[in-house]
């Protein structure tokens, strides 16, 4: 019974019922474009996997991450729906800018087969950029981090190099390259390759000495050195890199989808904020967010599997 | 011939300082299988002159030569265990013992090399460990299987560097005998040629057919003693020889003395 009690009492189903006590709230203004049966079935959909979540995950510290990410879901659609349609704030005028969460719901389901489209289309523009990038960025670091070990000043023209913002290349890009998806690829590319060469070169700069000599004393031949001790020694810090890389990926993908794409999440976006629909554009955000959780996620999972060799 | 020559060995270090000597004038010979400690007080030069012999420092004078001919860099004929945990974090102690065999014995296949290691490891009692991450395992675990990985390599000259320096004294002896019961074998094959670092004079006595002591900074040779008990060698029976107990004060005496280290041991101590 305690223990019962002790899943049910948290913040978190708090929220849910503050949520749908204030769903009887009158609407401050006349909002045609809501839609609160959305908002309100995210709610309960959310509501179920939180009681399956405190009920079925034993493990105190996965629980709480779940519950608390919901949690602080509840609190944001609260937020929302209140600053929105309950409560008569000065941006309320402009609801175009500022649409109701039933609206975007609406928007998000009504669009799901096109949302599907693109995700596909945007996540195989990111990877092909990214995948370039890493597959040059790492072995030209390693090869870079090793053989000049001095270097500190390849590390710094890196460091100025990624400090220009990959926008600058997109003209350039679309001149030279033969069509926009390369064009767009290239700005991925471009986002992507200076974090994972300075990570790499500052990764291999810090590997220690004594594994070095270590493997010095076994005789290991040159590609062996670079790619089975240098690369896993350098792994930890590469890592930091290519999140840094993902996350500038994903940022740039709305510039990048903006030459000559027909979809994509970015493009979606883009095209809609151009033509003041913000509640379509929204929902496009809000489906970019949730594939970059999910990425990371994985991602995350990826890393723990190559560096699980640390404690 | 003498497997390992060091003839007017001079070694330097360049730090922000200048050039520090590490080394002055180091003269010793080892013969084929012949098991020999070098001891001195901390900061002495022992890594550096095992850095030597392992081909990854190059002396500022003098040489080197191992067969009589001068080392130019490291060699599949040296296998070395380090003072510091020496093993690749990210492979898994079987692999780490792979890996080095793959070094040295090209032609033999991956379940060859897995089979082997799994020899070692039993050697140094590790079995089951096969795949453990060094993380996983306490210092004296990783030095042994440091200890398998160079052995299996199989390598006419074993070249440690205070690889028992981290363990606690009671293991410590364990991994001594150890050491010498694998490297006395089954009295068939060769036996190794071993350059044995320590800072522990009874490890010494109890391990080598020779002692070579070094001076303070820069390490010089302070003297060479023959130890001539019998093998196979046990602690317990040792220990108890007065011929054991002559030698340690011998050696005792030398080492806390004004020119080999006295003040600077004691001071390293506090
Ligand atoms: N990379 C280096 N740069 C400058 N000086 C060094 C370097 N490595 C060692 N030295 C100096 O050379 C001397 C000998 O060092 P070494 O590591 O050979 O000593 P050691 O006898 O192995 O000591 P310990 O018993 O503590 O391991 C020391 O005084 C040390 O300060
Ligand atoms: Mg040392």
């Amino acid at each position: 019974m305690k223990w019962i009690c002790k899943r049910l009492l948290i913040i978190p189903n708090a929220l849910f019922i503050a949520f749908l006590l204030i769903q009887l709230l009158p609407n401050k203004a006349y909002r045609i474009a809501d839609n609160p049966i959305y908002t309100v079935a995210l709610a309960l959909f959310l509501e179920i996997v939180l009681l399956a979540v405190s009920f079925l995950i034993k493990k105190d510290r996965l629980r709480h991450i779940f519950t608390d990410v919901l949690g602080i879901i509840f609190a944001f659609l609260i937020f929302w729906v209140l600053a929105t349609i309950k409560l008569d704030l000065p941006g309320n005028a402009k609801q175009a800018v500022f649409p109701p969460p039933g609206a975007v719901l609406e928007k998000f389901t009504l669009d799901f087969g096109q949302t599907l489209t693109n995700i596909k289309d945007s996540l195989a523009l990111i990877f092909q950029g990214y995948l370039i990038a890493a597959a040059i960025a790492i072995p030209f670091g390693l090869f870079l981090g090793w053989n000049m070990r001095i270097g500190a000043a390849a590390g710094y023209i890196a460091k100025f190099l990624s400090s220009i913002s990959p926008l600058i290349y997109i003209p350039y890009a679309i001149v030279l390259l033969p069509t926009f998806r390369a064009a767009s690829v290239f700005v991925i590319v471009m986002a992507s390759f200076w974090p994972i060469l300075a990570s790499t070169m500052s990764g291999v700069l810090n590997v220690e000495k004594r594994i070095i000599d270590s493997a010095k004393t076994l005789c290991v031949g040159r590609f062996t050195m670079l790619f089975r001790i240098i690369l896993p020694a350098s792994l930890p810090q590469i890592f930091i890199g290519c999140n840094q890389g993902l996350s500038v990926s994903f940022i740039l993908l709305v510039s990048a989808e903006m030459i000559g794409a027909r979809s994509g999440l970015g493009y979606f976006v883009n095209n809609y904020a151009n033509f003041g629909n913000y509640t379509t554009a929204l929902a496009g955000v809000i489906t970019i967010g949730i594939v970059v959780t999910v990425i990371t996620f994985l991602f995350n999972l990826l890393q723990r599997f190559l560096l699980r060799w640390k404690q | 011939m003498s497997k390992i020559e060091i003839k007017n060995l001079h070694a330097e270090y360049t730090d922000k300082n200048g050039l520090f000597l590490a080394l002055k004038d180091v003269s010793f010979s080892v013969k084929e299988g012949e098991f020999i400690s070098v001891i001195g007080s901390s900061g002495c030069g022992k890594s550096t002159l095992l850095g030597v012999l392992q081909g990854i420092l190059t002396p500022s004078s003098g040489n080197a030569f191992i067969d009589g001919r001068p080392i130019t860099g490291p060699g599949t004929d040296r296998a070395a265990v380090f003072q510091h945990y020496s093993l690749f974090p990210w492979m898994t102690v079987r692999k780490n013992i792979a890996f080095g065999l793959k070094q040295v014995k090209k032609n033999l296949t991956r379940s060859e090399r897995y089979a082997a290691a799994h020899v070692f490891l039993k050697k140094v009692g590790l079995t089951g460990f096969e795949h453990k991450y060094p993380f996983q395992l306490s210092g004296g675990m990783q030095q042994r299987a440091a200890i398998a990985r160079a052995l299996a390599m199989d390598t006419n000259i074993l070249l440690m560097d205070e690889p028992f320096g981290a363990i606690g004294a009671k293991n410590r002896s364990n991994m001594q005998e150890l050491l010498l019961t694998l490297w006395e074998g089954d009295g068939q094959s060769r036996k190794k040629t071993v350059v044995f670092v320590t800072h522990d004079i009874d490890e010494a006595i109890f391990l080598s057919d020779r002692i070579i002591m070094l001076t303070n900074s820069p390490g010089q040779i302070a003297a060479e003693f023959d130890v001539h008990f019998p093998r196979p060698r046990i602690h317990s029976t040792i220990r108890k020889t007065g011929e054991y107990i002559n030698l340690r004060n011998k050696l005792m005496t030398l080492f806390y003395d004004e020119n080999t280290g006295a003040a600077a041991e004691e001071e390293y101590a506090i």
